[in-house]
């Protein structure tokens, strides 16, 4: 009896070791996508394996940053990671797990294909870390041509005639925005896109710069001013639908359904371009570029342009294999990036890519935004120290909406800034 | 029926009443989660799951769409199988080796009897978050990251505190008479265990054992952080989770995904039920 116990005990344990032993010659990877996103992943994955018989082995998960951290210290990074965004990779870098890529990539090819700027996002402390895959944009707002022109209003291009705008239609009895900024563990990071927006608006590149690596106070006059803006908005019951409660309580995905309620419960919702595919979950038969269609977030202060907010898939390497630098290779290029920004709609970053494969006119519009934009900033949030981008900045915006006074708010972000530097 | 009568039923009626309260508060988000699973997404945009209440039987507004795009989606079987492997392994050799360990310490005499059953409880403390960090670089040495058997040791570790700390209770409450006896009559300790512990703990075991399937078969964290999410070795969590794009886009695929991954834990559960209801201590001593 005794006996047989631990045969059976030992076989299993012999069986368990040997269906999970790791295969040679091999890329791991490790990104954020599911469902339609890991689909088209899966296509750029399946064309690098039939060019080069390189296998990718993904792994794919929504807590991507604390997974990768606990692999990093504990020895047995992927060789390839969607990074969470320019602050966690400057995190790496300092910590010396990420590869410089200035040896990995054909960095002629690079200086040739890509804009300085997607670049300059990877790079820190002379090193090159972190290569742009694909940008999303971000100052984007939302609306329904056919409902604009039924009610006679006009698209706005400053931001006096959005305010004017916003006047005529509250007294038409329309509410002019939808705003949702519950989303989990990650709720207010919509109102942070929001301030971030104002922010490049109404202080400049420059100073929102000093603004992300703190050089500059959160309760600096420029920071309220931005959030005072937002707030005008967003704690307004006659801005918003359904005042701040409601801005509180709806998930940032269900709020721009307010625009497809009939009639419209609201006339714009500001969203990045990933938007499109909540408003198809929820109404199917929308035509996207037809039935909705958006503007840029307009300009405040003419000095400053109309830069754009954006956000993207960066990628870094751990582990100096031939295998990973040939995978990364395959994704600085135009044949990559096309068969993302086909499938998702995303916008390449190689400019060798062909427009014709972004899947509709509004992609190519957004692709064209992109370029034409005076400045390029990516998503502040993402790229402060995680205690702050991930924490006391959402934090703090759902305090702010929620009624508290704004220059407590502001302070306790900036305590918890002057421990996260 | 009398003023007595009534007086009498009254209590239970009341107690009666209150159950049946506390199920329904227990049972409603259950069953909104149900009605959602079978709901267009383009309609739980809209509406709460209670509008349907107003028309049950109106077919139409029900879809198995979700259920469907769950059980379609590439590497469900794969995904099974592996958390078969996982759960099986992660649950029989935790609660084997607990109940030799809760043996030992309740009815075996030996030195710092106490001190180890102390240490093993202090143990149930320890957050399991904290060890990951150096239990993956011991398994990276070992090369055991990765491997079905490392995340069966990964759950045996973490599973064996409350498991010892659940048996030595109940092994505490058999009376040493019995096992008294046996000795008399010749058992060696094996003996005793095999043929007088385990069958009189059926009860116990059985409901060590639905804790341990639960909570293995619900795991995402521990499987993401040792075995990795890799196709090949993912269990269904995790299968489940990468329904749902980076910015939370189908996640009303979720909602019939939680129903799908209920089925094994209810059928492990309905089919150990009797177990525990089943008293077998009854006549033990006097026989």
């Amino acid at each position: 009896m005794k006996r047989s116990v631990l045969v059976i005990f030992s076989m299993l344990l012999v069986l368990a070791l040997s269906l999970g032993a790791s295969a040679q010659g091999v890329v791991t990877m490790m990104g954020v996508w599911g469902g339609q996103e890991l689909e088209a992943f899966q296509e750029v994955m399946d064309a690098f394996t039939a060019k080069t018989g390189i296998t990718v082995q993904f792994e794919g998960t929504r807590d991507l940053p604390t997974l990768l951290q606990t692999r990093i210290a504990a020895g047995n990074p992927p060789d390839v990671a969607a990074l969470p965004g320019p602050g966690a990779m400057k995190e790496y870098v300092e910590q010396g797990a990420l590869v410089d890529l200035n040896g990995v990539l054909d960095v002629e090819m690079l200086n040739e294909d890509v804009n300085d700027a997607w670049i300059e996002l990877g790079t820190y402390k002379d090193g090159f870390y972190a290569l742009m895959f694909a940008a999303d944009i971000k100052s984007l707002v939302w609306y329904r041509p056919d409902e604009f022109v039924a009610r006679g209003y006009e698209v706005p291009t400053t931001w006096d005639e959005m305010e004017a705008l916003m006047d005529q239609m509250v007294a038409n009895g329309d509410t002019p925005w939808a705003i949702g900024l519950e989303s989990g563990a990650a709720s207010g990071w919509v109102a942070t896109d929001w301030i971030e927006d104002i922010m490049l608006r109404t202080a400049g590149p420059d100073v929102y710069d000093q603004w992300v690596d703190h050089e500059i106070p959160w309760t600096d006059a420029r920071v309220q001013e931005a959030f005072e803006i937002f707030g005008k908005i967003a704690k307004n019951s006659d801005y918003v639908y359904g005042g701040p409660i409601t801005v509180l309580s709806t998930n940032f995905g269900d709020s721009v359904a307010e625009l497809f309620a009939d009639p419209p419960r609201a006339m714009m919702h500001r969203q990045a371009s990933f938007v499109t595919s909540f408003i198809l979950d929820a109404n199917p038969d929308v035509v996207i570029g037809e039935d909705v269609a958006f503007f840029g977030f307009p300009m405040i202060k003419p000095e400053h342009g109309n830069p754009m907010l954006g956000a993207g898939d960066m990628m870094g390497q751990f582990n100096d294999t031939p295998e990973a630098a040939e995978f990364m290779n395959f994704l600085a290029s135009a044949e990559a990036q096309e068969i993302w920004a086909n499938r998702l709609g995303k916008l390449g970053t190689n400019n060798k890519i062909n427009p014709a494969v972004y899947p509709d006119d509004l992609t190519r519009e957004m692709a064209r935004l992109l370029n034409e934009a005076d400045v390029f900033r990516f998503d502040g949030s993402d790229s402060m120290p995680a205690a702050i981008g991930g924490g006391a900045f959402w934090e703090g915006t759902l305090m702010y909406v929620g009624g508290d006074n704004l220059l407590d708010v502001l302070e306790f972000i900036e305590n918890v800034a002057v421990d996260s530097y | 029926m009398t003023m007595q009568k009534l007086k009498r039923s009254l209590p239970r009626i009341v107690v009666n009443i209150v159950v049946i309260a506390a199920i329904a508060l227990w049972l409603i988000p259950t069953l909104g989660l149900l009605v959602t699973s079978f709901r267009p997404a383009s309609e739980v945009a809209y509406s709460g799951w209670w509008t349907v209440l107003s028309s049950p039987l109106k077919f139409t507004q029900y879809t198995i769409e979700n259920y469907h795009s769950v059980l379609s989606s590439g590497g469900m079987l794969t995904a099974f199988r592996n958390s078969f492997i996982i759960s099986i392994g992660g649950t029989v050799i935790p609660v084997f080796l607990a109940a030799l360990a809760a043996f030992g310490l309740s009815k075996l005499n030996f030195q710092g009897r106490g001190f180890f059953y102390a240490l093993i409880v202090m143990m149930l403390v320890v957050p399991s978050q904290m060890t990951f960090i150096p239990v993956l670089r011991l398994y990276n040495k070992l090369s055991l990251s990765g491997t079905f058997g490392g995340l069966w040791l990964v759950h045996t570790g973490y599973g064996l505190p409350f498991s010892i700390f659940m048996l030595h209770t109940f092994f505490q409450s058999l009376p040493d008479e019995l096992f008294e006896a046996a000795h008399i009559d010749g058992a060696s300790i094996w003996t005793t265990f095999m043929r007088l512990a385990i069958p009189l703990s059926v009860p116990a075991l059985a409901s060590l054992v639905i804790f341990q399937f639960l909570a293995v078969w619900n795991d995402l964290l521990v499987a993401l952080i040792y075995l990795g999410g890799h196709q090949s070795v993912a269990p269904l969590t995790m299968r489940l989770s990468s329904l749902v794009g980076s910015h939370g886009q189908d996640w009303h695929l979720l909602t019939a995904a939680a129903f799908v991954s209920m089925v094994v834990p209810l059928i492990v559960f309905l089919s150990l039920q009797k177990y525990f209801v089943r008293g077998l201590m009854g006549g033990a001593v006097k026989g």
